[in-house]
C-alpha cells in the first residue's frame, strides 16, 4: 500500500508534536497514555497510529500485554485487567473520540474527574485531542503502517 | 443578553457553566494548539475555511465552535443562506461551487473517521480540485477544527458570547 500524499506543513507536525507532547506530559502516565492513544487508533481505524502505538507501549513493558488483548473489550475484561482510574479514562476516550454520535454523557465525564484532578484532566483531554488529529491526519493521507515518512 | 433577541415572551433553560476551563490547566496545550490552528490555516482560502469549520462543529454538536464560526463566517461576509443550508449540502448543491463541496465531502469523511475509512471517490475529487499542497493544508484544517470541537464538547465551553475576531 502506498500513500496517497506524504505531504503535511511542517508548522502543522511541529505544533501538533509539542501539543501531544506537553499533553502527555501533563498526564504523567506513560501507561495509560499508550492505552488511550490505542483505544482511540482502534475506534478511527488508523493502522499507522496502531502499528506505532502497540510498539511503544510494548517497549519496556510500559503497558501489560494482557491490556493489549483486552483493550477493545476493556468493558468485559476483568477489574483485575482495567482498574477504575483506566476505565474511567478508556470510557473518556471513547465518547471524545465518538462525538458524531452525540455528547460526552455527564456521568462519563463525572467519572473520569473524579480520578484526574482539574490538570491532569486537561491533560487526558488534550491527549485524546491529540491522538485524533493524528489519527485523522494519517487515516486521510492514508500513510501505511510502518511507514517512516508520513 | 448576547444569545438571543426575543426574551420577553420565553423562558429559557438557565446556561450553564463550562465543566472545565481547561487552557487555564493545560497552558502548554492552549499555546501548542494556536501554533497548530495558525499553521493549518495558512493555505486554505478563508471563506472556504469558515464553511470547512461550520461543518465540522454541526458533525461534532460543538455549541461554543458553532457560535463563533457562524458569527465569523456572517462578518466576513457570508450568506445566511449557505450557513442556513449548510448541513444539508447535499440536497442545496447550488448553492456551492464544486470545489466548495468536495471540500465539505472530504470535510465530512474525516470527521465522520469511527463509521469507516476515507473513501477513495472522496479523496479523488478533492484531490481534482486542489493540488497536493492545498489538499496537505485543507486535511490539516479538518484536524483541527476536529480537535477544538473534541475540547469545547468535552469541556462544555459557553456559546453565547463570542464576538467576531475575537481570538483573531
Amino acid at each position: 500500500m502506498t500513500a496517497r500524499t506524504t505531504r503535511l506543513d511542517d508548522g502543522v507536525r511541529g505544533a501538533l508534536r509539542a501539543m501531544g507532547a506537553a499533553a502527555g506530559k501533563g498526564l504523567g502516565d506513560p501507561g495509560l497514555a499508550e492505552l488511550v492513544q490505542i483505544r482511540a487508533s482502534q475506534l478511527n481505524h488508523c493502522a499507522f497510529c496502531l502499528d506505532m502505538h502497540l510498539a511503544l507501549a510494548r517497549k519496556g513493558g510500559v503497558v501489560r500485554e494482557a491490556q493489549l488483548g483486552l483493550l477493545s473489550a476493556w468493558e468485559e475484561a476483568g477489574d483485575d485487567v482495567f482498574d477504575a482510574r483506566e476505565r474511567a479514562a478508556l470510557e473518556l476516550t471513547e465518547s471524545v473520540t465518538l462525538l458524531t454520535e452525540g455528547f460526552v454523557p455527564d456521568e462519563v465525564y463525572e467519572r473520569a474527574a473524579a480520578h484526574f484532578d482539574a490538570a491532569r484532566l486537561a491533560h487526558l483531554v488534550a491527549l485524546i485531542a491529540a491522538i485524533n488529529s493524528w489519527n485523522r491526519l494519517m487515516v486521510a493521507r492514508r500513510i501505511p503502517p510502518g511507514a517512516t515518512d508520513w | 443578553m448576547t444569545t438571543h433577541t426575543d426574551t420577553a415572551t420565553h423562558s429559557f433553560a438557565p446556561e450553564r457553566a463550562p465543566r472545565l476551563e481547561w487552557s487555564r490547566h493545560a497552558p502548554e496545550v492552549w499555546k501548542a494548539m494556536l501554533r497548530l490552528s495558525k499553521a493549518a490555516s495558512e493555505g486554505v482560502d478563508p471563506g472556504l475555511q469558515h464553511l470547512v469549520n461550520i461543518r465540522a462543529s454541526q458533525l461534532n454538536h460543538c455549541a461554543f465552535c458553532l457560535d463563533m464560526h457562524t458569527k465569523d463566517a456572517l462578518a466576513a461576509g457570508e450568506s445566511v443562506e449557505r450557513v442556513v443550508q449548510l448541513s444539508a449540502w447535499d440536497e442545496s448543491r447550488h448553492f456551492y461551487t464544486e470545489r466548495e463541496l468536495a471540500a465539505i465531502e472530504l470535510t465530512e469523511a474525516i470527521t465522520v473517521l469511527t463509521d469507516g475509512f476515507v473513501p477513495d471517490e472522496v479523496y479523488e475529487t478533492a484531490a481534482k480540485h486542489f493540488d497536493e499542497a492545498e489538499l496537505a493544508h485543507l486535511i490539516a484544517a479538518i484536524t483541527v477544527i476536529n480537535a477544538w470541537n473534541r475540547f469545547g464538547v468535552t469541556c462544555r465551553l459557553t456559546p453565547g458570547h463570542y464576538t467576531p475576531g475575537q481570538y483573531a
